[in-house]
């Protein structure tokens, strides 16, 4: 995190980490599509020719909250095996983490090893995953069947984070998924700076200004037509 | 770990490939014969392109107050405070020259930061079309026909046709900006990634070799010492139990019914006196290495099967019904085989001895129910779990957190009557443990206990830790 109180200017990095393919690219494209075309930056993606993610992709977003001025830097990491170093640079300064599990029952043990194997490369940059906000987001629930249902309800039990179900390609979800991310991560940031004192921006009406930083879907939204 | 090229400032000089950027602000200008500068955030000049202002600018500078409004102009537009907040309107910023001619200044945004400024003119707002007022009140100082004639060769243009332009070439601008950035990232984050998966390696293989001869070398001064004690311990025994055996079978002669009984227990204690030195042995072992685990993938189905074989015959004796149940969802694991196998012996035997005559035991194998919490939210679907049941004795609750402590008995009555000196649970905790796993316990006393062993199903980090 960096906050220039001299500017009055917050930036925040949060990352969108999982198993390949789980959807990380595709949230990060649902939303360039719901930001305001003004407040957004370009959606930059760094792929191979099969739209695999190669090193990764980053969307900012740029707006103003009270009088202070704020950038969220949107990162994904590269979910395939070998581009472990490359997830590890990618982390590097995190502030937050949205963890998009695949609801295919298929993938049950690639979302379990990908979450240790995040814990990891936090740790390698000196960070935690015990301090860090962060979400867990079940994304392609079409995919999902009484298995993930169950898993998900008792990860909602243990209650260690808020979790979220989507279905990116459509776009469900996924504003819900970053706007909880953006709720926890000011939380924390307020409570070790104290921001709300500073600034007099508390914590829900710093998430209704990003809420305003996004576009409402047209009525017949998407999964209205067939 | 080394800072990324993501963590860095950037700075357009370095982000734009110059050469090729003057070309498009050229032709830019050559199209609508309109002056155009590009200064970075520091205020470097980046571009500084003029059209047929030359002259009139440099009328203007003969004059003693011509040249200190001019350089007040030349100033305002390089330094003055651009907003660095986007709005729709794209935070195009005006200035007037007290000549009359105009200033548009554009901000150059990029991911929210200022990287410099583009400023289009001078040109001639055409709703004005005249020298200013500041100028004509100059008259003496400069020949007003003259300026006017030199003031008439520079483009003349509706505010809004420039912004229209400046609009557009800003557009142009962030686009090449961000193809810079994108390639410039691309090749950097190529090295870095490389960098750094040698530099994981590099230390892996440091770790891995400090690790071995620190191994090498405990295990050099412990399997000596645990080999000798071993061996003065084994061997006395052994000659014990050898020789009551030739003595039960007659070998020295034939003995009366009481002296076969005696001789009988001789030989009863004396192997269960050599199981426990076995257990201790083990024991120490996994205190004076750790546990060490040999891998493999082995079938769960295998595991238990050759397990209730081996408790098989006490079982037939006290009438026990033993029963399995193994979930097709897991199937093999990668774990040490051996130690798992033994890990469930020790339970059945346990549940064997503690359970009366005509009781059930089971043994169910499945996902886990529950991870330890190191294992994070997604936990339960990395582990699997073997629990054995049964209906015997049982535990009170208050012991039960003990019943994994080395030498400890829920009853030292229970241990007299059963057998046995407290080993079996405690090495079970030890090879669970090794793995990342957990065992627990449940019980109800006079109704029975379950004991859950639940381990990972691959070792943590198989496949995508490294590289
Ligand atoms: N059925 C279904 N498919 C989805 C959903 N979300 C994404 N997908 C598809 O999953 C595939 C992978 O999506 P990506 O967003 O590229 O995945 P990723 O996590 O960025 O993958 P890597 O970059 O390789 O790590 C694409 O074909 C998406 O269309 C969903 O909600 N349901
Ligand atoms: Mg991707």
């Amino acid at each position: 995190m960096q906050f220039n109180t001299g500017q009055r200017e917050l930036t925040l990095k949060i990352v969108y980490y999982g198993p390949g393919l789980s959807g990380k690219t595709t949230n990060l494209r649902a939303l360039y599509q719901r930001v305001q075309p003004h407040l957004r930056g370009h959606l930059m993606t760094l792929d191979t020719a099969d739209d695999r993610t190669l090193f990764f992709d980053t969307l900012p977003l740029v707006f103003r909250a009270g009088n202070l001025k704020v950038k969220l830097k949107l990162f994904t990491v590269p979910g395939q095996v070998m581009h472990n170093s490359t997830r590890r640079i990618v982390l590097q300064g995190a502030d937050a983490i949205a963890f998009i599990a695949d609801s295919q029952p298929s993938k049950r043990q690639e979302n379990y090893k990908y979450w240790l194997n995040m814990v990891e490369n936090l740790k390698a940059n000196g960070l935690s995953i015990e301090t860090l906000p962060n979400v867990v987001q079940w994304n392609k629930k079409d995919l999902g069947d009484a298995t993930t249902v169950d898993a998900i309800a008792k990860m909602r039990l243990e209650g260690k984070q808020p979790v979220y179900e989507a279905m990116a390609v459509r776009g469900e979800g996924v504003v819900e998924t970053f706007l909880g991310l953006v709720d926890l991560t000011f939380g924390q940031i307020d409570k070790h700076y104290l921001l709300s004192d500073k600034l007099g921006l508390d914590r829900r009406q710093f998430v209704e200004e990003v809420r305003r930083c996004l576009v409402d879907l047209p009525t017949d939204d998407v999964a209205g037509t067939n | 770990m080394a800072e990324s090229i993501l963590q860095k400032q950037l700075v357009l000089g370095e982000l734009l490939d110059l050469p090729s950027f003057t070309n498009v602000c050229k032709t830019f200008v050559d199209l609508y014969k309109i002056g155009l500068k590009v200064f970075d955030q520091q205020g470097t000049k980046v571009v500084d392109m003029k059209v047929a202002s030359g002259d009139f600018c440099a009328y203007m500078f003969e004059g003693p107050n011509g040249r200190r409004l001019c350089t007040e102009t030349v100033t305002h537009i390089k330094v003055r405070p651009l907003d660095n907040l986007p709005r729709e309107d794209g935070n195009i910023a005006v200035r007037n020259c007290f000549s009359g001619l105009r200033y548009l200044m554009i901000p150059i945004l990029y991911e929210g930061d200022l990287l410099g400024r583009i400023i289009f003119g001078p040109f001639l707002p055409d709703e004005i079309g005249d020298l200013g007022d500041d100028l004509k009140a100059l008259e003496g100082e400069f020949d007003l026909r003259k300026a006017k004639e030199l003031i008439d060769r520079i483009r003349r243009a509706p505010e809004t046709t420039v912004r229209r332009i400046m609009e557009h070439f800003a557009r142009i601008v962030d686009v090449l900006v961000f193809t810079s950035h994108r390639a410039m990232i691309s090749s950097q984050l190529h090295i870095e990634s490389v960098t750094e998966s040698y530099r994981e390696v590099h230390e892996k293989n440091k770790k891995l070799t400090d690790a071995m001869e620190r191994l090498q070398e405990l295990s050099r001064l412990k399997s000596n010492f645990l080999a000798t004690v071993s061996h003065e311990l084994r061997t006395p025994l052994t000659s014990v139990i050898g020789y009551s055996e030739m003595l039960l079978a007659g070998l020295a002669g034939d003995l009366n019914d009481e002296q076969k009984d005696y001789l009988k227990t001789i030989l009863e204690k004396g192997e269960s006196l050599l199981r426990l030195i076995s257990s201790i042995l083990d024991l120490s072992r996994i205190e004076a290495r750790g546990v060490q685990l040999v891998r493999k993938l082995v079938s769960l189905d295998d595991v238990v099967q050759s397990a209730l074989e081996s408790v098989l015959p006490q079982s037939l004796k006290k009438n026990l019904t033993l029963t399995s149940n193994l979930s097709p969802a897991v199937q093999t694991v990668t774990v040490d085989g051996d130690k798992l196998r033994q890990c469930v012996v020790n339970l059945l035997s346990n549940s064997v001895k503690f359970t009366p005559a005509g009781g059930v035991i089971r043994v169910d194998v499945g996902p886990a129910d529950h991870a330890p919490e190191a294992a994070g939210p997604f936990g339960s679907s990395g582990y699997f779990q073997i629990a054995v049941t049964d209906n015997g004795i049982g535990i009170a609750e208050d012991l039960q957190p003990k019943v994994f402590e080395t030498f400890f008995q829920a009853d030292s009555s229970a241990s007299r009557e059963y057998g046995g000196a407290g080993l079996g649970l405690s090495i079970v905790k030890s090879y669970v443990e090794a793995h990342g796993g957990e065992v627990t316990v449940k019980s109800e006393a006079g109704k029975g206990s379950t004991f859950t062993l639940v381990l990972p199903i691959e070792p943590a980090g198989t496949g995508i830790a490294l590289v």
